[in-house]
Order: C-alpha cells, then structure tokens, then sequence
C-alpha cells in the first residue's frame, strides 16, 4: 500500500530536482516550460495581490527575470511553486513601495503593511467572476485586505499547504490560518448581508 | 452559543487544516440540531465555491513575451559572463607575467657572475626576452575577437 506514495514522492523529488539543475544551467528550453505551466498562476496570485492587471502583469515579466537571475538559489528540496510565489511576493512589496502605493499605517516599517492598501482602480475580480456567487463576492475581494485576498488565494485555488504559504508569506502557520479564518469570515458577510436582504 | 463558536470555529478548521474524523463527526452530528451552525457550513462551503470560481483571462502572447524578454535577458547574461571571463583572464595572465618575470630575474642574477653580465644587462634581458612579450600575450587576450577571447 505504501508503494504508491513512495513512487510518487519519488518522481516529485526528481521533478524539483531538474528544475533546481535547470535553473542552475539557465536551460531556455526548461524556462519556458515553467512558463508555460504557471505564467496564468503567476499573473493572477499578483492580481490578487495587487488588485491592478497591469501591475500583475509587469511584475510577472519581473519575476520570471529574477528566476532566472538566482535560479542557482532554488535548492529543489521543496516545490517551485511556493518560492516562485514568494520571489513574487517580494517583488509585489517593492513594486508597491515603489509606486508609492504606500500610506503611513500604524505598522510603518512593516513590510506588509503595504499590502493592506486597497487599489483606486477598477476592480479586475468582477471581470473574472463566472458564477452568481463569485460576483457576490468580487466586491467584497477588491476591498478585502490584500494580505487575506492572497491568503484565501494560495489555499483554495492553488491549493498550498498552510507549510508551503508559510514559506510563501514568510510567516508562522497560525498567522496564515488566521488571515485565512478572517478573510473567509469577511466574504461569508457578502452572503449573509445579501441572503437577509434578499429574505 | 458558547457551543455554537466552538463548533463553528471547527467547521472553520474542516475546511482549512485537517480534522479528525471524530470532529468530523461531531460537526455532522451537531448540524443535525442546530439550523445556524448548519446555515454557516452551508456558506462557509459556498463562500469557498465561489472564490474557485474566478478565471482571469490571460492576455494574448502573454507567455511569448516572457519567453522573449528571457531570452535576450539570458544573452546579456551570457555576454557579461565572457567580458567577466576576458578580465579575468588577463587579470591572471598578467599577474602570472610578473610574478614570472621576478623569478627569472632572481635566477638570471644569479647568472650574472659566472657569465660576466652586468645588473643593468640582466634587467634589459629580463625587460625585453619575457616581461615585454608575456605581458604583450596578456594583452593580446583583450584584443582577440568575439567569443575566443580571454578563453582558449
């Protein structure tokens, strides 16, 4: 019984490990793959974070740059996809900073404090919204602090584990658990607050 | 309602981090009693539908230009690499110039007696027979075109 998820570690590992050799390389062909594979996921985890389509979009090129910069740093040891994120991440703090996005907040030099910004432009969410339910919530999601827009992202349309967005974010477990709880609380509203209305 | 925070900061926890089967259990059969508990599954569920059911469309040749902005970044990449080698090179080639021209001294002085040189033919000999032309090679290094420089 215990074959199967050994074989399948296994190939993970091996996995990881050609993407860490072909970083390493600089392999245009390899590059390009990973591109393929996760350019959309990229784009729109920034989007989440950002609520801006083309800041998203620059700072994806911006990314896949850096990855090719220090993909020497990727050890292969974990999966691409969190430290892609987490190289995104950073990029998004700085964009943002940059762009002088940034209000003094009662946390100045916290770096994610920046993220608590909600964007002045149009909400990209409605755009993408492709039931009832998610327009409900794509006005909810652009006023929702950035920094649990992207915690209900990581969990429930890339489906990360709590570890691998703790490594995304750079913080403990139960922070992310809580901006989790607290983002989800914040959508439900949309539906509780619509249902009473409705009813 | 004490309870009911206790069993819904469960059905919280069912739907991001692992519970036992015997939480599991409990919420099912708490929900069976209670219609709010039971109504904040139900959004808690729909809440999670909802949020997989955004598609942001990419935009046209999204992927092509990052292949493109990649590739000329790995071209100024690899042309920094060889200007890196190149100095390098000569960095070498130079100190290995001197370092070299100061043995050959040490041993054409001690020369000088047996074959009747003075100091000042010594120096001339050392200047024009080997430090002249290894620093002229290490040179040459920066001269040779393109891709063969610096790196035979």
């Amino acid at each position: 019984m215990s074959a199967l998820p050994m074989t399948l570690s296994t190939t993970a590992e091996t996995e990881t490990s050609k993407i860490a050799r072909g970083l390493r390389e600089r392999d245009m062909e390899l590059l390009a793959e990973l591109v393929e594979r996760c350019q959309h996921r990229l784009v729109r985890y920034l989007l989440y974070l950002t609520g801006r389509r083309d800041y998203a979009e620059d700072l994806a090129q911006e990314t896949w740059v850096r990855v090719l910069q220090r993909g020497s740093q990727y050890n292969g040891r974990q999966r691409f996809d969190p430290w892609l994120f987490a190289i995104a991440r950073n990029l998004a703090i700085d964009y943002l900073r940059k762009k002088g996005k940034a209000v003094q907040t009662a946390l100045p030099n916290d770096r994610d404090a920046m993220l608590l910004l909600p964007s002045s432009d149009r909400s990209p969410f409605e755009a993408a919204a492709r039931s009832e339910d998610a327009m409900r919530l794509a006005g909810r999601l652009q006023i929702l602090p950035p920094l649990y827009r992207e915690a209900l992202l990581l969990r429930f349309q890339e489906d990360l584990s709590l570890a691998e967005m703790a490594q995304v974010l750079g913080a403990p477990t139960t922070t992310v658990t809580s901006r989790i709880y607290r983002g989800l609380a914040a959508l439900r509203s949309a539906f509780e607050e619509g249902d009473s209305h409705g009813g | 309602m004490e309870g009911d925070k206790r069993f819904r900061e469960l059905i919280d926890r069912s739907f991001v981090e692992e519970v036992s089967e015997g939480e599991r259990q409990l919420i099912h059969d708490h929900i069976r009693d209670c219609d709010g508990c039971k109504r904040y599954l139900e959004l808690t569920a729909r809440t999670i539908r909802g949020l997989r059911e955004f598609t942001f469309v990419s935009v046209p040749d999204s992927n092509a230009q990052v292949r493109e902005i990649l590739a000329h970044h790995t071209g100024t990449m690899r042309q920094h690499n060889v200007q890196f080698k190149i100095w390098a090179a000569f960095a070498a080639a130079l100190s290995m110039s001197i370092v070299g021209s100061a043995l050959v001294y040490q041993v054409a002085k001690l020369l000088t007696v047996p074959m009747h040189f003075d100091t000042a033919q010594v120096q001339a000999g050392v200047l024009v027979f080997w430090l002249l032309p290894s620093f002229c090679a290490a040179l040459r290094l920066l001269a040779a075109p393109g891709e063969n420089r610096g790196i035979a």
